[in-house]
Order: structure tokens, then C-alpha cells, then sequence
């Protein structure tokens, strides 16, 4: 079974795919000069992305034109995407009206930063992205870099670059809801745990603390209440929104790998005041919290594509002579 | 040669390395892991995996490649791509572009080389 980008693509004409390779490659010869880490990955991103729009709409050449057209010139777009200076443009393939630069996002200080909202497209691509060898990527939101999993997975061994023709798209629909569910279940152990202790909790809660275990910093009760259910729930919901949309298998497991790894950060939090306000000293709340915040995303998003890549390999390896296709 | 012109160098090899690719392809059908290490043994095309998988993955999606997942004699299931009907057409333009393109070139380096 063919997904609707894979289809729109071999819907393509000669003309329409040259159209297209012409664009993309003059994104890719753009971010190399002013972002070269970024450029497959970025290309990538933006292919998928014109595919699904040509899936969506009528899938004709003028389609494709006018959504090149929307995406404005190819240097101009990677300017965009790099936060760089706009080459001039040698004027070939789809040049259109200079859109307005925004400056969200970019570099500064060699740090790269990211101020649009994040989109699932973004998340997804940032975090699990095996075919990008660089482990660190510009963050999903703020200063500084995000972990591209996939990649530590490969380097790790874990995974092949190429185990998966789309990642996620062959996991079984259970296992993805299933995923989406874990921050849930995170976050509700919050809910349950604010609201268990809700009348012993003082007026000011511990929220910063020493390495001793010691607090350096108080917060008042509504604002630590606010600040921990709203790291946690938030990002559930989103996810579980996501999972009942049945948007695309990577931007579910993206999505719920995210939200866990918050809803993780905010549990530590939680546990980590509870255990304070008993009067002990101790912090493996956080530093317990911390390594599963980390781990926690890993393994999903790790488990997830060796589903797929299982599920993939019965597909293709159901027949006799591993040529008929499930 | 600064950062710019290794850039330059860089995409001028991605761009030769899809018709590599292709020509591996039309040999017969290889692995990743195998096509990686077939491109490697020419020092010139200097490409590593982190180029050559987004390409596998882009031309898969163009329709150009197919890829199935096979026994292997040793170890594992690997995944094995190989040229679609598209594909091999597909090939045979860029051959015969490149063949002109190739010639030309050398023309040019030669009498460039001469001055």
C-alpha cells in the first residue's frame, strides 16, 4: 500500500517532477552554503510537505506550480529556514514574489534559535530523523539544540538508517494509540498526586533546588500548581488530539514522545516538592526524572520503529521467495 | 579552498552521486549498508551515509527506486533496493546526458588546462 505522497509524487508529469527536483535542489544549493547541517533533512521536509499538499488538492501540474508559487523563491525559502542573508536569484525554476522575511528563527551567536509554534512536521523531523546523521538539531522551540533520536539510534546500532520506508506508517494502530497514551497516563499521575496532596500543600512550594537538596527558590502554590499541570497536561492533550485526528504515524509517535518526555519533566517536579515538604534532602526525583525524560522518548520512538520495520519486513518477506507484497 | 568551495564541491557531487546510485542500481540490486561502501571504493565521490540514505529515500519516493526487505545468506533481512521500470528509463536519459556533459567538460578542462 502506497501512502498519498508516495502516490502524488508517481502522479507526477516528467515536466512537473523536474519543476519540482529544480526547486528543491535550489533550497538544498541555498541551505548548503548558509546551513549545510541542516539541508537534507530540510529538503526532506519540504518535499513531504508539497507531495501532501499535491495529495490533498487536485494533484495537477498547475497545483504544483501554485504551490511552489505560495512557498515564494527557493533562495528567499531557505533564507527563511536558515535565518541567513538572501543570495541573489538566477531568476530559473519557479521564482515568485518575494515574501516578507520573518525572523523566528536562525542563529545567533553561532546558537541556533526557533520562536515559531512548533508543528508536528517539525517536531517529527527534528526528533526522529535516522536518515540525518547529526545528533544535535536546532530546538523545536527556544535556544539551542534538540536531540535527533533517530540518529542516536543509529549510531547506537539500533536502528538502519533505511528500516523504515516511512518511519511509523506500518505500526499497528494499537501500538500507536498506545503511545499517545503514556503521557496521558504521566500526566494523570500528576493530576492525581496535586490533587491527593491539594489541601497539605503550603502556600509557597519548593520549585529550584542545590545540589544538597536544599530549596533555592520558592514558588506561590498557584503558580508551581499551574506551572506543573500545565507541563504536563498541555502536551498529553496535544498528543492525544493528535492520535484521535489520525494524523500521519510519525507525527503521533513524535508527538507522544514529546509530551512524555514534559509530562516526565513535570512529574520529577511534583515528586521531587512532595519528597521535599516531607523534610527529606534527597533528589533522585530529578535526577531520576531527568534520565527518564530522556530515556523515556528514546525508547518509544525506538520501539515504534522496530514495529515498523518488523511489520514492514512481514510484508515483504510473507512469500515464498520474498517477492509478493502483503 | 574555504568553506564556500567545499560547499560547492559538496553539491556538485550530490548531484553526480544520483546518477552513481542509478548505475549501481542498473548492475543489479544492492543494500545500503552495500551501496555506502560500493561508492566509498571512489575516493572522488567522497559521499558518506548521511548522503546517501536521504538520496535512496528521495528517489524511492520519486518512484525512481523500489525497496524490499530480503533474507540474507548471513546475518539478518537486509533491505535491497533496486531500478523501477521509471527508474531504469530514467538511468539511461541521465547515461547519455552525462555522457555529453562528461565530454564537454573534458574539452574544457583541457583547453582551460593549455593556457
Amino acid at each position: 500500500m502506497r501512502d498519498p505522497s508516495a502516490e502524488a509524487a508517481s502522479r507526477l508529469t516528467p515536466e512537473a517532477r523536474a519543476l519540482l527536483e529544480c526547486y528543491l535542489d535550489r533550497v538544498r544549493g541555498a541551505l548548503l552554503v548558509s546551513a549545510a547541517g541542516e539541508a537534507g533533512e530540510t529538503v526532506e521536509e519540504l518535499r513531504e510537505h508539497v507531495l501532501e499538499e499535491m495529495a490533498g488538492g487536485a494533484g495537477t501540474d498547475g497545483e504544483l506550480t501554485r504551490i511552489l508559487d505560495g512557498l515564494g523563491s527557493p533562495e528567499a525559502l531557505a533564507a527563511e529556514y536558515a535565518g541567513d542573508a538572501r543570495p541573489e536569484s538566477d531568476g530559473s525554476c519557479a521564482d515568485a514574489p518575494e515574501q516578507d522575511r520573518t525572523r523566528l528563527a536562525g542563529t545567533v551567536l553561532g546558537m541556533p534559535y526557533e520562536l515559531r509554534v512548533p508543528t508536528s512536521e517539525r517536531i517529527a523531523g527534528r526528533w526522529w530523523n535516522p536518515l540525518d546523521p547529526h545528533i544535535f538539531v536546532p530546538r523545536i522551540f527556544g535556544v539551542g539544540w534538540d536531540i535527533n533520536f533517530g540518529a542516536v539510534a543509529v549510531r547506537l546500532g539500533i536502528v538502519r538508517p533505511d528500516d523504515e520506508d516511512e518511519p511509523f506508517a506500518r505500526v499497528p494502530e494499537g501500538w500507536l494509540f498506545a503511545a499517545g497514551m503514556v503521557p496521558v497516563a504521566i500526566a494523570a499521575t500528576v493530576v492525581v498526586l496535586v490533587a491527593a496532596y491539594w489541601t497539605e500543600l503550603p502556600a509557597s512550594l519548593p520549585a529550584q533546588w542545590g545540589t544538597d537538596g536544599v530549596p533555592t527558590q520558592l514558588w506561590p502554590k498557584a503558580g508551581w500548581t499551574t506551572f506543573v499541570l500545565v507541563m504536563s497536561v498541555v502536551p498529553a492533550l496535544a498528543s492525544l488530539w493528535t492520535q484521535l485526528r489520525r494524523r500521519r504515524p510519525l507525527y503521533r509517535g513524535a508527538r507522544a514522545a514529546l509530551a512524555s518526555m514534559l509530562a516526565t519533566i513535570a512529574l520529577a517536579q511534583t515528586v521531587q516538592t512532595l519528597v521535599t515538604l516531607a523534610g527529606s534532602r534527597a533528589m533522585w526525583p530529578t535526577w531520576v526524572g531527568l534520565a527518564l525524560a530522556l530515556v523515556l522518548p528514546f525508547v518509544m520512538l525506538v520501539t515504534l520503529s522496530r514495529i515498523g520495520r518488523a511489520a514492514e519486513q512481514r510484508r515483504d518477506l510473507a512469500g515464498p521467495t520474498g517477492e509478493e507484497r502483503v | 579552498m574555504g568553506t564556500e568551495g567545499d560547499s560547492r564541491i559538496s553539491q556538485f557531487r550530490k548531484g553526480v552521486v544520483e546518477l552513481a546510485i542509478l548505475a549501481l542500481l542498473h548492475r543489479g540490486e544492492a543494500y545500503g549498508a552495500e551501496i555506502v561502501d560500493e561508492l566509498a571504493r571512489h575516493p572522488g565521490l567522497a559521499i558518506s551515509s548521511g548522503t546517501v540514505y536521504p538520496l535512496l529515500s528521495r528517489l524511492k519516493k520519486a518512484g525512481v527506486i523500489d525497496a524490499m526487505w530480503r533474507e540474507s545468506p548471513v546475518g539478518p533481512p537486509r533491505k535491497y533496493y533496486r531500478l523501477t521500470d521509471f527508474g531504469n528509463a530514467e538511468f539511461d536519459q541521465m547515461a547519455v546526458a552525462w555522457g555529453g556533459v562528461s565530454e564537454a567538460m573534458d574539452v574544457l578542462l583541457e583547453e582551460g588546462a593549455q593556457r
